[in-house]
């Protein structure tokens, strides 16, 4: 029984929950929270909830280059700020009541407008394909990959050859324009926050 | 040697001065010190100095071409020699003639020894005591022409028509033609148009340039020195007044005299090297703005601009002229060039004067049915195109010789465009004396003769007859004048009528002869009384002056040769003056016409008068400046003999003035004139021609000349006489003379009245006409222009109103609603990063809603 | 409810909450937390489409790729953020209105 219990809360569907669950959680805590780092510790939730979300979905590369990426390298960086930019008698700044809540009004508006949208579709094609399909894998042929590896593929078609599917445009130029707009990047950010001396506000 | 090299010469010596001019005009502002340098004037003098060289060059080589001076044979020693054969009395004189003469004739003594012609000067001389006691007319001539055979056929540039010398001999002239004509550049070909620069050259042109270029040179010498006060920055002009009555003060222009001179020369040396009457035409137009800038050279003075500008304008007229013979010459003749254009001896095109071909009566050769003048080929036969002859109707060539004979009028000063030449003496002296002698009036009688043979004898008539009327009104005038300049300007007038009608009565070589040696003495006269002038101090009325022998001896002497020179005195041992052969010859051609044509006879009792007019007026001149007591004790006070550089010249033109026609009809210099005489007279044939007119020949001439030459002597020593016993004794009292003779007094002080007729026959009908024209601007140009204008307002101030109202009106509120839009607009920009979020997401929402509603699943 | 329509939901929540995280916050980095749940949540979608319909791989390629642009993204506003700092001595984004109209 209480195995039976346990197979049922520890089944894939549970985790999905809860990931999502956590997600969701973390981003209402990003809004609500005032501080800066309880909002970064907040993000970190939530992000990390989507990556389990991904690994969910089967998508394991996407989900590590999330935790990688995004809660290792970004929220890192965001934390980089706030710690430059904490200006030393921790002011306040938050908007004000009559704003937070217009925003948040509009902001439900467009939540019931969105999931009212995809409530609304009956993803026929999909719920089709939910019955039989094992991810990313049936019609591959090109390698003998278990469940979930996407690694190999992801990494053909960035280098523009598509196994998986026959004649399908691959990305190795979006990829190489990806490499070279993060060096613009790279440099542009690093000629913006160079240091500089500060001027005096009048 | 061929043409070509001789003509390379000439071209030296022609465009020597234009490369003076233009150094001169372009580097003389720029040297240190323009205004106080003399550079200008040694390179000047240096250029035409050369020239001078270059052409007596020129001049050798045409002689051992065409065999000038070969030994005994060559035919200008032939012709000379003899004619000594046919004189009978003094042949030892006749001798030493030669030997004088020669030295002139060629006129390098003593500048160039080292040319070849001379030694063979020498060789003619040396041959020439024999050649007189023996040879015979006949065998020389034969020897000649045998000689002139071989030149041709080594030359082959030689234009001497070896197939004309039948027809040489029986027209009866015996000299070789020795022409060389050619192109030098070609300007363009327009249809059938070659417009070109071309060269002739005969004996007459290489006379002309040893002319010019020696006259000129002293000239510019002589100028170095009567201009030296304009080498200063601040020149006074004593003649010139400002509004304020001060003498005007001006920078020197030394420099640009000489720039000016030398293009002068230029002008003339290419007139006279031309090779075609277009371009006659254009070094014609040259010389007249030369003598245009240089009669106004004081343009200060209002009397020198006016001079320049009448002098300019009188040459208009005649030049009109001109332009309408050229026309009908190219339309009927269709080229411009004097001579034939040869290739390798073979004619290929046909010059003018061998178009037209004259018979033994000296007329043109007609058509026989339409009594049109026939056009030839070189050997006399009609030219014909499509069938028919090649005719000019007789009255077209009357027209073209009068048209081109207007210009040498207007050119030469000749009744009745004479009045600009007095004016002209407003420029400097030396100018004068450029003007006078050598260049611009000479070239008025050089085309005359260049292009005798063109002229129809109606044309020759009027020549004669106008040449006539000039020299007696000139001479008439310069007998009151009281002016220095102005009695040898008269003079100048007086001597180019003369040449005219020597050329007139068919006298070619004598008009031409008397041409060269009056731009000798005649120079001479100038830099002289320049001279007479710069010693007094720009003092030129002679009433003032007197006694001057003992202050200025050389100026006195050397004007002493010139007087005896123009009036025609002959002197012992065959040593006359200069003038005395060449107005013998004009005289004897004159008289010859005259006996044969009675009704004529004005052409020689003028002529003859005016000699002793002639020589009355020029002793007048020197005795009332140089002999007697001074008039004026200030002025003969403070006058004195010129510097070297001034007499230099005087001393140098003064024995050519003398000299230069030793042996008259039998010199060299005569003989090398009429080397290519174009007068076809048939020797001692007297010529009817269908004018009415009896031509008299050579022999009609030689056999009156003594009796003319007497005759011309008588009148020229009684009015030297005259002169003497008014002037030099006083033996009445002058003035009591003149108030006796008031009247005709003063009608020879007014010129005849010719100013006072043109301005009343030209100026003030002119004035009357413009003032008409500016009424009619006024009153009805103007009121047009003026209506049309108010026209013009009213439309232009509807315009703005228009403008203003509608077009400003709109582009003001498309303005102005884009600002207030803009105005309400911007509100929306807050600025606030949360607010702009709001909008997105709503913007979101509304265009979500939209679609949803529009297309329901 | 599907395992789809569960991402497509949490996905448009996610978005939701980064859109009114960028409505709601003074702080510029807050704003920038807010860019980054918006893009998150769109990443989630591509990934659920990429599990769940005929999108497959390219689903994950543009997952791949708005994680890249994300991560630029964020350098560049946290460069300009400090440049903002550097200027102003704070991040209130409300202090960054001179050229409003």
């Amino acid at each position: 029984m209480i195995a039976s219990i346990m197979e049922t809360v520890l089944s894939p569907f549970t985790f999905l929950l809860l990931f999502a669950l956590s997600s969701c959680l973390g981003a209402v805590g990003v809004i609500i929270s005032q501080s800066l780092v309880r909002m970064a510790f907040w993000l970190i939730v939530s992000l990390g909830s989507v990556a389990g979300l991904f690994f969910m979905a089967d998508a394991d590369f996407v989900g590590a280059a999330q935790l990688l990426i995004y809660v290792g390298g970004t929220l890192v960086l965001l934390v980089f700020g706030v710690m430059l930019t904490a200006s030393s008698p921790y002011t306040k700044i938050e908007a004000s009541p009559g704003e937070t809540v217009i925003a948040s009004l509009v902001g439900l508006l467009f939540l019931f407008m969105v999931a009212g949208t995809v409530s609304r579709i009956d993803w026929p094609g999909t719920n089709a394909a939910i019955a039989n399909v094992t991810p990313a894998s049936t019609s591959g042929g090109f390698s003998d990959t278990s469940e979930g590896a996407t690694l190999r593929p992801l990494g053909f078609a960035l280098l523009g050859v598509r196994p998986d599917q026959e004649g399908a445009p691959g990305y190795l130029l979006p990829f190489e324009i990806a490499s070279v707009h993060l060096l613009v990047v790279l440099v542009g950010a690093a000629y913006l926050a160079r240091a500089k001396r500060r001027r005096d506000v009048a | 040697m061929s043409g070509d090299s001789l003509s390379k010469w000439l071209m030296i010596a022609w465009l020597l001065p234009l490369l003076g001019f233009v150094v001169e005009i372009f580097f003389g502002y720029y040297s240190r010190n323009p205004r106080r340098s003399k550079a200008a004037a040694w390179f000047a003098v240096g250029c035409i100095g050369t020239g001078f060289i270059c052409s007596v060059i020129a001049f050798t080589q045409w002689c051992s071409m065409t065999g000038a001076f070969d030994g005994e044979s060559g035919w200008l020693a032939a012709r000379v020699h003899a004619h000594d054969a046919d004189d009978n009395d003094a042949d030892d004189n006749d001798a030493d003639d030669n030997d004088a003469d020669d030295n002139d004739a060629e006129h390098h003594d003593g500048h160039s020894g080292h040319d070849d012609g001379e030694a063979k000067g020498h060789d003619s001389d040396d041959s020439s005591p024999s050649d007189a006691a023996g040879a015979a007319e006949a065998p020389a001539e034969e020897e000649a022409a045998s000689d002139e055979a071989a030149v041709l056929r080594e030359g082959g540039h030689l234009l001497a028509v070896a197939e004309d010398e039948g027809d040489d001999h029986s027209h009866g002239h015996d000299g070789p033609k020795g022409e060389f004509s050619g192109v030098i550049y070609t300007l363009g070909t327009f249809g059938g148009i070659t417009l070109s620069m071309d060269y002739y050259i005969d004996s007459l042109t290489l006379v002309m340039f040893m002319m010019v270029t020696l006259i000129a040179t002293c000239i510019h010498l002589f100028a170095m020195g009567y201009m030296s006060d304009e080498l200063t920055d601040d020149y006074v002009d004593h003649f010139a007044h400002t509004a304020d009555g001060k003498h005007v003060h001006r920078p020197g222009r030394f420099y640009r005299f000489f720039a000016f001179l030398s293009l002068f020369c230029f002008a003339m040396l290419g007139l006279v090297l031309a090779g075609n009457i277009f371009q006659v035409f254009v070094f014609w137009e040259l010389v007249g703005i030369c003598s245009f800038l240089l009669i106004g050279f004081y343009t200060e003075r209002k009397t020198a601009s006016n001079a320049a500008n009448k002098a300019f304008i009188m040459n208009r007229v005649g030049d009109f002229g001109f332009l309408i013979g050229l026309m009908v010459l190219l339309t009927y003749f269709g080229t411009f060039r004097f001579g034939d254009t040869k290739v390798d001896g073979e004619v290929v095109e046909q010059g003018l004067f061998s178009m037209v071909t004259r018979d033994a009566t000296g007329n043109f050769v007609r058509d026989d049915i339409t009594g049109e003048v026939l056009l030839t080929d070189t050997h006399g036969h009609a030219l014909t195109e499509g069938g028919e002859n090649r005719t000019i109707p007789y009255m077209l060539l009357v027209v073209a010789g009068l048209g081109v004979f207007a210009g040498c009028v207007g050119k030469s000063a000749q009744f009745p465009l004479q009045t600009w030449l007095p004016d002209a003496m407003e420029g400097p002296t030396p100018v004068s004396a450029l003007v006078h002698s050598a260049t611009m009036v000479a070239a008025g009688v050089y085309l005359t003769g260049r292009f005798f043979p063109m002229f129809v004898q109606e044309v020759l008539l009027t020549i004669a007859y106008i040449g006539c009327i000039t020299l007696f009104m000139a001479a008439t005038i310069a007998v009151v004048v009281t002016d220095i300049k102005k009695v040898l300007a008269y003079s100048t007038i007086s001597q180019l009528g003369y040449m005219m009608l020597g050329l007139g009565v068919f006298g070619w070589g004598a008009g031409l002869f008397h041409l060269v040696t009056h731009a000798f003495f005649k120079s001479l006269m100038f830099l002289c009384s320049g001279s007479v002038i710069h010693g007094c101090h720009h003092e030129q009325e002679m009433p003032k002056m007197g006694g001057l022998l003992k202050k200025m001896p050389i100026t006195a002497i050397t004007m002493l040769v010139g007087v005896c020179a123009i009036a025609g005195f002959p002197l012992f041992l065959g040593l006359h003056f200069s003038g005395f052969h060449s107005k013998d010859a004009i005289v004897a051609s004159a008289l010859a016409f005259v006996n044969a044509n009675p009704t004529h006879f004005l052409l020689f009792f003028l002529p003859l008068l005016t000699a002793g007019i002639t020589a009355f007026y020029m002793f007048r001149l020197w005795f009332y400046t140089f002999w007697g007591k001074p008039r004026d004790q200030h002025l003969h006070d403070h006058a004195h003999e010129s510097p070297w550089i001034m007499t230099v010249p005087l001393l140098i033109l003064a024995p050519f003035a003398w000299l230069c026609a030793f042996g008259g009809e039998q010199g060299y210099l005569y003989v090398l004139i009429t080397g290519n005489d174009p007068s076809h007279l048939h020797d001692g044939v007297q010529a009817v021609t269908t004018g009415g007119l009896t031509l008299p020949g050579h022999e009609a001439v030689h056999a009156v000349h003594s009796q003319a030459g007497w005759l011309a002597m008588i009148a020229a020593f009684s009015g030297a006489l005259l002169a003497y016993l008014l002037y030099g004794v006083g033996i009445v009292d002058l003035d009591r003379m003149k108030a006796q003779l008031s009247k005709v007094h003063g009608f020879l002080l007014n010129k005849w009245h010719f100013d006072e007729l043109y301005d009343s026959l030209f100026m003030k009908p002119a004035h009357k006409v413009a003032a008409f024209c500016a009424w009619f601007d006024k009153a009805v140009f103007d009121n047009i222009v003026h209506g049309f204008a108010k026209v013009g307002i009213v439309i232009a101030q509807w315009d703005r109103v228009f403008d203003e109202k509608v077009v400003d009106g709109f582009v003001n509120l498309l303005g102005d609603s884009t600002k207030s839009i803009g105005n309400s607009l911007k509100v929306v920009q807050t600025g606030r990063l949360r607010q702009y979020v709001m909008f997105i997401v709503l913007g979101v929402v509304t265009l979500f809603a939209f679609v949803f509603t529009t297309f329901p699943s | 409810m599907s395992d789809l329509n569960l991402y497509l939901y949490v996905g448009a929540f996610l978005f939701v909450c980064g859109v009114i995280c960028m409505a709601t916050k003074r702080n510029g980095i807050g704003v920038l937390m807010g860019v980054e749940l918006v893009l998150n949540g769109a990443n989630v979608n591509f990934v659920a489409f990429s599990r769940y319909s005929e999108l497959k791989l390219d689903g994950q390629v543009f997952a791949v790729f708005v994680i890249v642009l994300a991560a630029a993204e964020a350098a560049v506003a946290l460069a300009i953020a400090l440049n903002f700092y550097n200027n102003h001595l704070t991040i209130d984004v409300d202090r960054g209105n001179k050229l409003k109209g």
